[in-house]
């Protein structure tokens, strides 16, 4: 009984040791994150270089002195004056950008930092967990079983003609009727006359279509030079369509964005961790070596700093191209008729690849025209139209239908036409 | 005879039916091609070969120009890599704006949103889209505007020159913005900052 509470007090008292230890341990580390994400995470990554190096081993690379790192931390500058041999060589090998002191954090401060570094270990990858989901289904279209099956019908009306005909001829012979020779179908007038109606409506049909869609490119999805997801930017990253196409409030052109708007964000994100991206073949694209092409043409090396004169612009395909007799403004229409992107270019926050939504003809744009009513709340663009504003009010005009686009001379040809 | 009409006749029903399901890649044909395309050089045309065709076409205007409405340029200009000075230096510049009014400030608003939100957040906490507390795409941690003491006692000027030649990870906005328009945003950080501060909503002077 003595042996056993002789063994057990001890082994109490150094288990409650070990968890006051550990619990104190915890909260360390805990801090140590807040700390770190609040001083260090702007430049500083654990498991890759940004502005500052890669954390990870950072004390095994000082020799373990956490006192030389807490002298560098507070104040790097400082310490370099020193000659340290090592810290003299960090600064030439991070291109020469001073840390920021940080006078404010403790000793005991950064040792939580260094503490909450040395645990980090890389979260498991959201990637593998979506692995999964594999390729998106190819949505079914029913045009090939159509297809066949009128040729199937067509076929079976074509030899209950032959039957119906060759009956005809077996009773008219039981009759005793004669009759002539049997002409063989392609002879047959009756023949002949179908299948010419049956071309000429094909054909028509086909001629027709085609010369109206002369110049017109609707479902245009070419090729670009980097697979650019506009889902993965526009959608998953929420990114607003003007940070790119900025140009698209202030000028004619929507303006495509140059390598230096690439390199705001792409600087620093350098490879890609989303959900597995397809081509319209459904073959699985490699997002990270897009960036690397990018990459190429921006003349950028990960790691340096970058020097924009070395860019090389990317020469992107324009999809949707107005004919050179059509004057079409963007600020117009999105500053001051305040249209949605989307109205005229589709979902493009669904798109991968991005197509042409609309087919753009003239029919297209002078529909919305009639019917889209023009925004004159908050907005001073229209502050002229003054009549019109008192023609609703006196009820003059159906209020239902609204003053539309074409009310206020949008259907005119010399607007889009001179 | 007829067997093989109808095997051509389904063969080429079904080559006419898959080749439209196909992605598609290439443009239409245009009729009347000088009519479709500019025979005027156009935006994203190539002016490579201007020059030699004699065209004087000048890409920007000239050294110095300042567009109407638009703010004087910033003195200072970018340090060389290891160099803080004209950073330091750019604290002391003042901004030549010093209230926005009503409408000012939703533009600013505005501009915030579309050019900064997408890091700095739409609370100005430092958290947004592309960081979301280190599980977006972005590594590093973009700056929090609102609650962070260094930023808060940042003068306008240092915060423009960061906007205009980048710091740290951020690039440079110049492309994007005009001087005047980050001016107004950095007026709006500040009065953001100011919000939080004395805690009740300030408005906005008018």
């Amino acid at each position: 009984m003595i042996l056993i509470r002789s063994i057990i007090r001890p082994f109490l008292l150094g288990s409650i040791i070990f968890f006051i230890f550990s619990f104190g341990n915890k909260v360390k580390a805990q801090d140590g994150k807040a700390l770190f994400s609040q001083n260090c995470a702007s430049c500083h990554a654990i498991d890759k270089k940004l502005t500052g190096p890669a954390l990870k081993g950072v004390e095994d690379r000082w020799g373990g002195d956490r006192k030389k790192l807490h002298a560098w931390i507070h104040n790097s500058q400082a310490y370099l004056k020193t000659g340290d041999s090592y810290a003299v060589n960090l600064f030439n090998e991070n291109n020469k950008i001073p840390m920021n002191a940080f006078p404010s954090l403790s000793d005991k401060d950064i040792d939580a930092i260094l503490d909450y570094v040395k645990d980090w270990k890389p979260a498991t990858t959201p990637a593998a967990a979506t692995a999964g989901s594999g390729a998106p289904v190819q949505e079914g279209d029913n045009t090939l079983l159509f297809g066949i099956l009128t040729l199937i019908l067509a076929v079976i009306a074509f030899i209950l003609l032959q039957v119906n005909s060759n009956l005809r001829k077996l009773s008219d012979s039981k009759e005793g009727v004669v009759s002539a020779e049997p002409i063989p179908f392609w002879k047959n007038r009756t023949y002949i006359a179908f299948v010419v109606i049956v071309l000429f409506l094909v054909g028509g049909y086909y001629t027709t279509k085609s010369a109206i869609g002369l110049g017109r490119n609707k479902d245009y999805q070419p090729i670009q030079p980097i697979y650019y997801s506009h889902k993965v930017h526009a959608g998953v990253n929420q990114i607003n369509c003007l940070y790119c196409h900025g140009g698209a409030q202030d000028s004619k052109q929507a303006s495509i964005p140059s390598l230096n708007v690439c390199m705001n964000c792409h600087a620093a994100i350098n490879e890609y961790k989303g959900e597995k991206i397809y081509n319209e073949e459904g073959e699985e694209v490699n997002g990270t070596d897009q960036i690397k092409k990018l990459y190429e043409y921006a003349g950028f090396i990960p790691g340096k700093p970058w020097d924009p004169a070395k860019a090389k612009p990317i020469e992107w395909v324009k999809i949707h191209n107005l004919p050179d007799h059509v004057y079409f403004n963007h600020s117009q229409h999105i500053k001051a008729g305040k249209v949605q992107c989307q109205t005229c270019h589709g979902e493009i926050t669904k798109m991968d690849e991005v197509k042409q939504f609309a087919d753009l003809s003239m029919g297209w744009c002078i529909n919305c025209h009639r019917t889209t009513q023009v925004q004159f709340k908050e907005n001073g663009f229209y502050s002229i139209y003054e009549k019109y504003h008192e023609d609703l009010k006196n009820r003059k005009i159906d209020s239902a239908k609204g003053i539309t686009v074409e009310t206020i001379g949008g259907t005119e040809c010399q607007k889009c036409h001179y | 005879m007829k067997k093989l009409f109808i095997i051509t006749f389904s063969i080429a029903f079904i080559a006419i039916v898959v080749s439209c399901n196909e992605v598609k890649r290439k443009p239409n044909n245009v009729y009347v091609p000088d009519m479709a395309y500019s025979r005027a050089y156009e935006t994203y045309a190539d002016h490579s070969n201007l020059a030699q065709e004699g065209i004087n076409y000048t890409n920007l205007p000239v050294a110095g120009t300042i567009a109407r409405g638009e703010e004087f340029p910033f003195p200072l200009t970018k340090d060389m890599p290891g160099d803080t000075v004209n950073y330091a230096a750019s604290k002391l510049i003042k901004s030549p704006i010093d209230s926005l009014s009503k409408k000012d400030y939703v533009e600013a608003e505005r501009l915030y949103l579309i050019n900064c939100a997408i890091c700095h957040g739409t609370k100005l906490d430092g958290n947004g889209p592309l960081y979301k507390g280190g599980d977006g795409p972005y590594p590093a941690k973009p700056a929090t505007l609102v609650g962070n003491a260094t930023y808060e006692a940042m003068p306008e000027g240092q915060m423009f020159y960061s906007v205009m030649y980048g710091k740290n990870l951020m690039g440079s906005y110049a492309s994007q913005l005009t001087r005047k328009q980050r001016w107004q945003i950095i007026r709006y950080i500040k009065m953001k900052q100011a919000q939080n501060n004395s805690g009740a909503a300030a408005t906005a002077k008018n």
